[in-house]
């Protein structure tokens, strides 16, 4: 069997050992993450802190959920910027 | 709440069934109005695959416009059957529009994934994993005593199963529903692999008090 070297920096320490509870499954993700995103354009708390950990950790959600943000912030004419940056909750970014 | 007036944040012109939405009605009652909001709920899917189609252009190299556009077309008339399958499922916790979206998304990305992939091997097999690149003189010795305990823990908490499951998705960045394609199970499952894996390096780890170091460099502390 072929053994093949691989670089650990920083960064890949950090996703592999990432705090990804509370947990939430890709199905519950699809779910929810359309009422996730449209909190994440209000000011007030996010919440669903589940939902926050399991795009933190989650690349394939996390980046549908961008996309989300985009389309709903084209629709509603405004700057999707903010909504991103508060797509993965306030501790993991 | 499936009904939105002209006050509420504006539609684009290819949603607007009439000046009142009610998709969820126009979508269930045969007819024309059913047909006219069939056409409109598409355009909305098609506008969708090709947004996300459109993220995703830098993992589509080499791959040509027309089938960049087949991609886009295949996804949106898939996510329409898939939405139209659960169209009593919609709570109105969210705008129709964004819970619609997601499907269209859903689909493309998953499609983009499965073209990019294609043509590559996913290997599952033992690896040897050494400190960062390039390490700044002074930063070697920490670097390369957090790689090892990391290294550690993958070996001596973790199932070959999890294991090989970590590596191929956080160290070699292979897509998780091609990883579950490739394996025959589904993105739940590997996302399950994923999170219980990392519970027990984290555990590991704050017993051997790396964890904060690692949290530290990896700018969560």
């Amino acid at each position: 069997m072929n053994q093949r070297n691989r670089q650990l920096g920083p960064e890949t320490l950090g996703r592999l050992t990432l705090d990804t509870e509370p947990w939430l499954s890709c199905d519950d993700c699809f779910d929810q993450v359309d009422q996730y995103v449209e909190r994440v354009f209000g000011r007030g708390p996010v919440g669903m802190p589940a939902m926050a950990a399991h795009l933190a950790g989650c690349p394939a959600c996390a980046e549908e959920a961008g996309t989300l943000v985009l389309l709903a912030a084209e629709d509603a004419g405004t700057d999707p910027g903010p909504a991103l940056d508060r797509l993965f909750g306030p501790v993991r970014r | 709440m499936t009904t939105l007036d002209p006050g509420s944040a504006p539609l684009s012109p290819a949603a607007t069934v009439e000046g009142v939405v009610d998709w969820v009605e126009a979508l269930s009652m045969p007819g024309p109005r059913q047909d006219d909001a069939h056409r409109q709920l598409h355009a909305l899917m098609l506008r969708a695959a090709r947004r996300q189609v459109q993220r995703m252009q830098p993992v589509l190299n080499g791959v040509g416009t027309q089938l960049v556009e087949e991609i886009a077309n295949q996804a949106a008339d898939e996510a329409m059957m898939t939405l139209l399958g659960k169209l009593g499922t919609f709570e109105g916790r969210s705008r129709f529009t964004t819970w619609a979206y997601k499907f269209a998304v859903l689909q493309a990305a998953t499609a983009v994934r499965s073209v990019a992939w294609r043509d590559r091997d996913v290997h599952l097999d033992g690896l040897d994993l050494l400190a960062g690149d390039d390490p700044q003189p002074g930063q070697y010795a920490e670097a390369s005593d957090l790689a090892d305990a990391v290294r550690s823990a993958l070996d001596s908490e973790l199932s070959p199963h999890q294991r090989r499951i970590m590596v191929a998705l956080v160290v070699d960045d292979v897509p998780i529903d091609v990883l579950a394609e490739r394996l025959g199970t589904t993105r739940n499952a590997l996302y399950k692999a994923l999170h219980d894996a990392r519970k027990r390096l984290r555990a590991h780890l704050r017993r051997t008090g790396h964890l904060d170091d690692i949290d530290t460099q990896a700018g969560i502390r």
